[in-house]
């Protein structure tokens, strides 16, 4: 049988009700998902708006969560930055969903590799043995893995505004709307949770005061200095920063991992024969596995395998490709998010209560569209540009006013006009109420353990 | 409201906490979230070491005996403040060496170990202790007490830190404690599966006889290399991954490399 069309529709709902399809038709489907695979480039082009997600790992209440607060495939374009599958007990209906949207709706919906779309890791954490069990033997594992190894190693973001479209979406009930920036701001930030409540609001180049004044910098930068006043956790907004000017934005590369220090351009990722299991080493796994880290430069990690990257690597090769922003996703944060190096990289999770026991909340990030001109051309007035290149990459002046990162980029750098990070609008949600099927009981179950 | 978390983020069916009194004993645990990213900061700084990814820091399992003013408390930060800091007994993730043999190669400038520390949080903690001290005793747990069905008066189960090793295996630290009418067991246990190289379980069982006020704490390392367990494994007829997740089944196949017993009778 063939999974076009109505089949193809029939399938998109019974997955939907979190219903595993018959094992020839996952065939089918991952036939049609590696016809369409290899025809993307290994950085596939995507043009705002989209919406960015992290790791998913198999939480598929969760994810049906994230279809409602952020919108339903094809009204909302997403971006999926790997890590489908493993740890959850739904990562067969999870990453099939999400296969079978791509095919139907190709141009909608990008899913980029995570490290555990790879047959090493889904042998230990779990989705092999999910597939097993569902089926009684490894083929429709098999089939995923074939998919796995066609899967794009990044996405390129063109075209996202750099401040967010005013919204009249309500305030919710913790916000403190004083704080907030007045209404001919640029909105640079924003933070609404899963009701589209706004909880946050941070103007570019504002004076306007965090809405938590008191509140523990998430992600202060080792070089920014530690302001009085901070924005809100998550964001690497400071009000001493004063926000960021507007200017052009530059693009938005989005990987699972990060950095590796083979790869200095993005023409360097699309070199690479991706068609292939994860590697243990290599541009390819620096790629799925690196960890941004508060250091100078490259380092190792204490396991013996894996690089840390610092902030000066980030900003340099964001300046050197026109970036204005990483997204990457690989590492739980507890607040859904976490942007570091003033807002050069941002780490973003949507597996709320990962693992049905952290009871962390999962974010994604909605890039909008830059309404005035569509491609690589922005828009400019009077008010934006930044004046020649004195401030840098999201905040520019401490303080006390003196220019930072100037140790760090170096003069070359500073001469230069650096990209101004897209307006970011962060969606904040809450794990999905349960329907309890295979979770673990609420109440520990007593036993008699000796 | 910080940052857009909501204030309210207990993990559904979590009480804060729950305690029981019985003989002059009280117990207590509490289940939290896992704390965000302000507290961690606090405790990456007290510790000196990156705080495991999923650290319960609210968590506790406490055992009080108030006319003594004797206690035993299991919490994350006091576990991991036993870890190794320096970096001396550091494992390395089983591809490290073909990883470090190709990084030599292309990148010799690279060779800055980041902050080195013992990342499998292997660790000793028997409990934070206060009030009259155990002494090294012979005499072993009762088990033939705990085996009877006695019926459980409360129950539960902590969990204090866990990380995924960067998906190189698991290392969890938990609580377990179990509350009868004359008696009470508590098992923290600390599992860490490094794969393709070692196993470790390091049990630290803590009884009380109610009536006697007497406590007996009982220290179990096991440790052995993968490969040895993967073996033995494989000439069963068990599923050998399911095996390797499970502590209580693993126990079994990996021998006891350290054991102590003490004891204490409160008044």
């Amino acid at each position: 049988m063939s999974i076009g069309g109505s089949d193809l529709d029939k399938a998109i709902s019974q997955l939907r009700a979190c219903r595993p399809i018959p094992e020839n038709q996952v065939r089918e489907l991952c036939y049609k998902a590696r016809e369409l695979l290899i025809e993307e480039g290994n950085v596939v082009g995507v043009d705002a708006p989209v919406t960015i997600c992290g790791d998913i790992h198999g939480q598929f209440h969760d994810l049906m969560e994230l279809f409602r607060v952020g919108g339903d495939v094809p009204d909302t374009n997403y971006l999926f930055m790997g890590d489908f599958v493993d740890r959850g007990f739904y990562s067969l209906e999870s990453f099939l969903l999400l296969l079978c949207l791509k095919v139907r709706h190709p141009d909608r919906i990008t899913l980029i590799r995570g490290n555990h779309e790879s047959r090493q890791i889904t042998t230990v954490y779990g989705f092999y043995d999910e597939c097993l069990r569902k089926y009684g033997s490894a083929n429709v594992w098999r089939y995923c893995c074939e998919v796995f190894d066609y899967l794009a190693l990044g996405a390129l973001v063109t075209g996202a505004a750099t401040s967010l479209p005013p919204t009249s979406a309500p305030l919710a009930d913790n916000a403190n709307p004083d704080s907030f920036p007045s209404d001919d701001s640029e909105i640079e930030v924003e933070t609404l949770n899963a009701q589209g409540e706004i909880m946050y609001r941070y103007a570019r180049n504002s004076d306007s005061q965090s809405s938590n004044p008191t509140s523990n910098p998430a992600s202060s930068s080792p070089i920014a200095p530690t302001p009085s006043r901070t924005g809100a956790a998550g964001t690497g907004a400071t009000s001493s920063a004063n926000g960021s000017k507007s200017n052009d934005t530059g693009a938005v590369l989005c990987v699972h991992g990060g950095l590796s220090p083979l790869i200095d351009t993005i023409d360097k990722i699309r070199l690479l024969d991706r068609k292939q299991e994860v590697p243990h080493e290599g541009a390819m796994c620096d790629l799925l596995w690196s960890d941004p880290d508060e250091i100078d430069g490259w380092g190792l990690s204490p396991r013996g395998a894996g690089f840390l990257f610092g902030a000066d690597i980030v900003k340099c090769f964001n300046h050197r490709n026109d970036l204005s922003l990483i997204a990457r996703a690989h590492q739980l944060v507890m607040e859904g998010f976490k942007e570091m190096f003033d807002s050069t990289i941002v780490t973003v999770w949507s597996a709320p209560n990962y693992c049905y026991r952290c009871g962390n909340v999962a974010a994604i990030l909605e890039l909008g569209e830059d309404g005035s001109n569509a491609g690589f051309v922005r828009r400019s007035n009077g008010e934006r540009g930044g004046g020649g290149g004195g401030w840098i990459l999201g905040s520019n002046v401490d303080g006390n006013g003196n220019r930072r990162l100037s140790s760090v980029l170096g003069e070359g750098a500073l001469g230069q006009r650096a990209r101004d990070g897209p307006g970011r609008r962060y969606r904040v949600f809450e794990a999905a109420p349960q329907d309890s099927r295979g979770m673990p009981a609420k109440k520990p179950v007593a036993d008699y353990f000796l | 409201m910080m940052n857009g978390a909501p204030v309210d983020t207990h993990a559904p069916g979590h009480d804060v906490a729950s305690s029981i009194s019985r003989n002059g004993f009280t117990i207590t645990t509490q289940k939290l979230p896992i704390l965000k990213a302000g507290p961690i900061d606090e405790m990456h700084k007290k510790l000196g070491i990156t705080p495991p990814e999923m650290i319960f820091g609210d968590n506790f399992a406490r055992i009080e005996h108030a006319a003594s003013g004797w206690n035993i408390d299991f919490n994350a930060f006091d576990a991991l403040d036993r870890v190794d800091k320096t970096g001396d007994s550091m494992l390395k993730v089983s591809y490290s060496k073909e990883w470090q043999q190709n990084r030599q190669k292309q990148f010799e400038d690279i060779k800055e170990v980041v902050k080195p520390f013992d990342w499998s949080y292997s660790t000793d903690y028997k409990g934070s202790t206060a009030g009259p001290p155990f002494r090294p005793s012979e005499k072993p747990i009762p088990l033939a007490l705990l085996k009877r069905p006695d019926p459980i008066l409360f129950f539960d189960d902590v969990i204090l830190y866990e990380d995924e090793l960067a998906d190189n295996g698991i290392a969890m630290l938990s609580c377990k404690i179990r509350v009868m009418p004359a008696r009470l067991l508590l098992l923290t246990r600390f599992f860490m599966r490094l794969d393709d190289v070692v196993f470790r379980i390091r049990d630290t069982r803590v009884f009380v006889e109610f009536a006697t006020g007497e406590v007996i704490r009982e220290y179990t390392a096991r440790e052995e290399k993968y490969e040895v367990v993967r073996k033995t494994l494989a000439g069963t007829k068990e599923d050998v991954l399911a095996i390797m997740r499970d502590p209580n089944r693993l126990a079994q196949y990996i021998p006891v490399v350290e054991q102590s017993l003490e004891n204490a009778v409160l008044q």
